[in-house]
């Protein structure tokens, strides 16, 4: 028999997307729209194959040690959902989601084109009790056209969509463009995926009535690389890359600056407007590094302006002043450029590794960022820190908990929601529609 | 009860009026999907104070303010009214439309609209179910409210800059404002969540949006590996260029291909895929290799690995590579350029992804669809994005009862 549930899914109270009921059938590229959802107040509850999701194999692992329930990818994306761990290719297994379908407000998917409808699992068959039902489809390039069938990874989104076009280096000759890391490709489609889902569920409380989503990760990725498409239609130019700094289809000033301690700052706008610039020379100027740039000439080029990305006009003066204030920058750490030039305005940043900002008290304490998330099943009191919200509602709270260990709410689920009885769940177990593991995996854990 | 009635509804988000005071990339973008979903987007500036993406790269190098490409592409399906809200009777007006609309957004630094007298306490007093997204840097508490980012900034800041590039190299970052987007996308996700949210309790909120904290939330894999394992990210053989290290699958990377600055990815997830791929490139010798036999050994012979692969990819155009790889089953994509996407990509082409109307000064408006299909709520392209002050006459008359001859005194006097 299944072991008792480790934690029983909390009350969700005051979240804004409490009361609602989302089936996640999702993977790689749709986990974290449905993750984005429970951590708001929705009930989610993640249907996983037996054994695990596939995602549960990605790591790193906690101390190294591969296992379902240790992968921190799969924590990243997978907070404050239920796992219900079930063969839906069984009929058994089909007539399962069938019924969660029945009642839920949500189904959130990433299957390829046509697998779903192939096991009577569309939107035609799930809706057909429940017109109120919103299903959206996350796939790698849509349901119909060329490529419908064709298969993609995070790396292929990014490629096809152009953003990895604009991504690398012009001063490494022979660079590839590069990827950037943290799985954006699927991140951009899964914000896609909730914008559609929550309009959908808007738009439902005045019509009365659900509907399917259609979304493609290759639209997703090729909406959201900014002056590339349209410098292209309007002026029939290719931007091109530039290290850590804009596409653009003519070179522009260097903006990353090396510090003293070895790390970088993004340095631009020098020339934003004349207040700015003294306040920017007197600072190079009290620990005697002005040089220069206080002549007049440089002040000219200040009441000129140019706010946007560049840093001034490409001449002889703007480039001086640049190499001076990269000289400045160099004698001074990171953080006392970065901090030093917020204070007069200027919006520089510091170029932190991830886990530099639980040092940050701005945002680790002020703001409480990170959120200390407990993990019971790996002994009394132990919690471990995650990010936290990506936005803060004055009225309703963020309220994450750990992701699922696999199955975890397999019987709860079952014997609660669909009221099946222990004798069918032995049934179920007998037949491979649920899984029998779960006490084995629980003891491999601790 | 009435029969149920059956609703055409313009779109998902129809009936929904938002103000908007954003400009630049980040709130423009929030308030673009709002407006491709339906809802009356009303963009607000003035002469001396417009959003200054207008005047970004005018097409034909003019001064009008209504020729910017990337200007054209974020603000479709909105409307323009020009409003002072620095003289009183603008003020007073802004009032009544604050009466009037659903949602305010901003993305302002973070004094701004206290400054105005119009902080959400303010707000509330003038319609109590508002909802105002305030999209900062920083956000609106703590100690460094006061700081400012672009894109750039917040990217650095959270991590993203730092997680790009070759390891042992600069940081490659990203080639444009990624969080400005992502940014905006959280600011739209947040605001209809606190649509759904009303809808049932009659409460309003803010939402207090910083840009480097959703940049932040998009880093939960490192951060875990830090917080878990003590491992940081910043270490030698970070970050990880275009391979995968975390789910130990070769190849994974980029590959040069015929042609000037060309290049294909390649990722190959299970044996299956990599089966594919021997047959794909003919069976090679190399690929029958000991060290080649597992996903774990050509994880940790990667480098040989890729250097077979290129061998194979550079004979080929980057769709070469990709039609054939795709054919067999395997995962691989081209880098695709502007013009790739723009001309050429028959999936985006059947896809509809170029969307066109006309438009009073370009001829015509081109932009990107939003990348999705609603079987019930269709998008639509239904205007182009607005000259500056183009509804402004009908907003003042139609909307706030402005008379005729109170509209002509607003122009006179700076106010409209």
């Amino acid at each position: 028999m299944i072991s008792q549930s480790h934690q029983t899914p909390p009350e969700r109270i005051g979240g804004v997307l409490q009361g609602i009921t989302v089936i996640e059938l999702c993977g790689a590229r749709g986990q974290f729209m449905a993750k984005l959802m429970g951590d708001m107040g929705a009930r989610v509850i993640k249907i996983e194959p037996l054994g695990g999701a596939p995602e549960r194999q990605i790591g790193p692992f906690m101390d190294d040690a591969p296992h379902p329930d240790r992968s921190l990818f799969f924590w990243a994306h997978n907070t404050s959902k239920e796992s219900l761990e079930l063969n839906i290719e069984a009929p058994e297994g089909r007539k399962i989601i069938r019924r969660l379908a029945a009642t839920a407000d949500v189904i959130l998917e990433d299957f390829e084109p046509g697998y779903l409808p192939s096991l009577g699992l569309g939107y035609k068959n799930l809706s057909a009790g429940n017109e109120r039902l919103v299903m959206t489809s996350l796939t790698a390039f849509g349901q119909d056209g060329p490529y419908r069938d064709y298969k993609s990874t995070d790396i292929v989104a990014l490629a096809m969509g152009g953003i990895m076009h604009s991504c690398g280096y012009d001063d490494l000759p022979g660079s590839p463009p590069i990827r950037p890391s943290g799985d954006h490709g699927d991140k951009i489609a899964s914000h896609y995926g909730l914008m559609g889902t929550l309009a959908a569920i808007f738009n439902r409380h005045f019509s009365g009535k659900g509907q399917y989503i259609d979304v493609s990760a290759h639209e997703a990725c090729n909406s959201t690389t900014e002056h590339a498409l349209p410098t292209y239609l309007y002026e029939g130019e290719n931007v091109f890359r530039q290290t850590g700094r804009h596409h653009s289809t003519t070179p522009t000033p260097k903006t990353l600056c090396k510090t003293s301690d070895g790390k970088y700052v993004i340095v631009f706008q020098l020339f934003n407007n004349l207040h700015s610039w003294l306040s920017l020379v007197r600072w190079m100027g009290d620990v005697g590094m002005a040089e220069d740039l206080q002549e007049e000439r440089y002040k000219d080029m200040a009441r000129g302006g140019s706010r946007g990305m560049r840093a001034a006009p490409d001449t002889t003066d703007s480039d001086h002043a640049f190499e001076v204030v990269r000289r400045f920058i160099a004698s001074q750490t990171a953080k006392d450029i970065y901090r030093g030039a917020q204070n007069l305005k200027f919006p520089w940043g510091e170029v932190r590794s991830p886990e530099e900002n639980l040092n940050d008290p701005h945002f680790a304490e002020d703001r409480q960022m990170f959120a200390d998330i407990p993990h019971p099943e790996l002994g009394e009191g132990v919690s471990f820190k995650y990010v936290g919200r990506p936005y803060r509602f004055t009225e309703s709270p963020w309220n994450a908990f750990r992701p699922p260990l696999v199955g975890e709410h397999t019987e709860l689920i079952l014997s609660v929601d669909l009221e099946y009885s222990e004798q069918d769940l032995k049934t179920l177990e007998l037949n491979g529609i649920i899984s029998s593991n779960q006490n084995q995996r629980s003891k491999d854990l601790t | 009860m009435s029969e149920p009635q059956t609703l055409l509804r313009k779109g998902a988000l129809e009936g929904v009026r938002v103000i908007d005071f954003s400009w630049i990339v980040a709130g423009p973008q929030c308030t673009r999907i709002l407006g491709d979903f339906g809802a009356d987007v009303i963009k607000i500036e003035n002469d001396a104070n417009m959003d200054y993406i207008r005047a970004s790269r005018p097409v034909g190098g003019s001064s009008s303010p209504n020729r910017s490409p990337l200007f054209t592409t974020l603000n479709r399906n909105k409307r323009s009214l020009t409003l002072n809200v620095m003289h009183p009777r603008g003020m007073e007006l802004l009032k009544e439309l604050i009466k009037k609309s659903d949602v305010i957004v901003e993305n302002f630094s973070s004094r701004v609209l206290e400054k105005w007298g119009l902080g959400y306490e303010e707000q509330k007093k003038i319609n109590p179910q508002i909802i105002y997204c305030s999209m900062s840097g920083f956000g609106h508490t703590g100690r460094d409210r006061d700081f400012v980012t672009w894109g750039p900034t917040a990217q650095a800041l959270s991590g993203l800059t730092f997680m790009s590039g070759l390891p042992g190299e600069e940081s490659a970052g990203w080639g444009f404002s990624y969080m400005d987007h992502t940014g905006g996308f959280y600011g739209t996700i947040a605001i209809m969540m606190a649509l759904i949210h009303r809808n049932k309790t009659g409460v309003g909120q803010h939402i207090d949006l910083s840009q480097v904290e959703s940049g932040i939330a998009l880093t939960g894999t490192s951060v875990l590996d830090y917080t878990v394992n003590n491992r940081p990210f910043r270490r030698d053989e970070m970050p990880p260029g275009n391979r995968a290290p975390d789910r130990r699958i070769a190849p994974h990377n980029t590959y040069p291909c015929k042609g000037d600055d060309r290049w294909c990815v390649i990722a190959v997830t299970n044996e299956d895929e990599w089966g594919s791929l021997v047959d794909a490139v003919g069976n090679p010798g190399w690929a029958s290799e000991d060290r080649f036999a597992s996903m774990e050994s050509r994880s940790a012979n990667q480098e040989s690995l890729d250097a077979f692969i290129a061998e194979w990819t550079i004979n080929h155009s980057p769709h070469e590579v990709f039609d054939i790889l795709q054919k067999a089953g395997v995962p691989a994509g081209a880098v695709q350029t502007p013009m790739e996407r723009a001309e050429k990509d028959p999936q985006l082409k059947h896809r509809d992804f170029i969307a066109e109307i006309p438009h009073e000064e370009l001829g015509k408006a081109r932009v990107e669809s939003i990348p999705m299909r609603m079987s019930e709520t269709p998008w639509k392209l239904e205007r182009p994005s607005p000259l500056l002050g183009e509804h402004s006459a009908e907003i003042y008359t139609e909307l706030l009862d402005v008379t005729p001859e109170e509209l002509i005194t607003l122009y006179e006097e700076g106010i409209a």
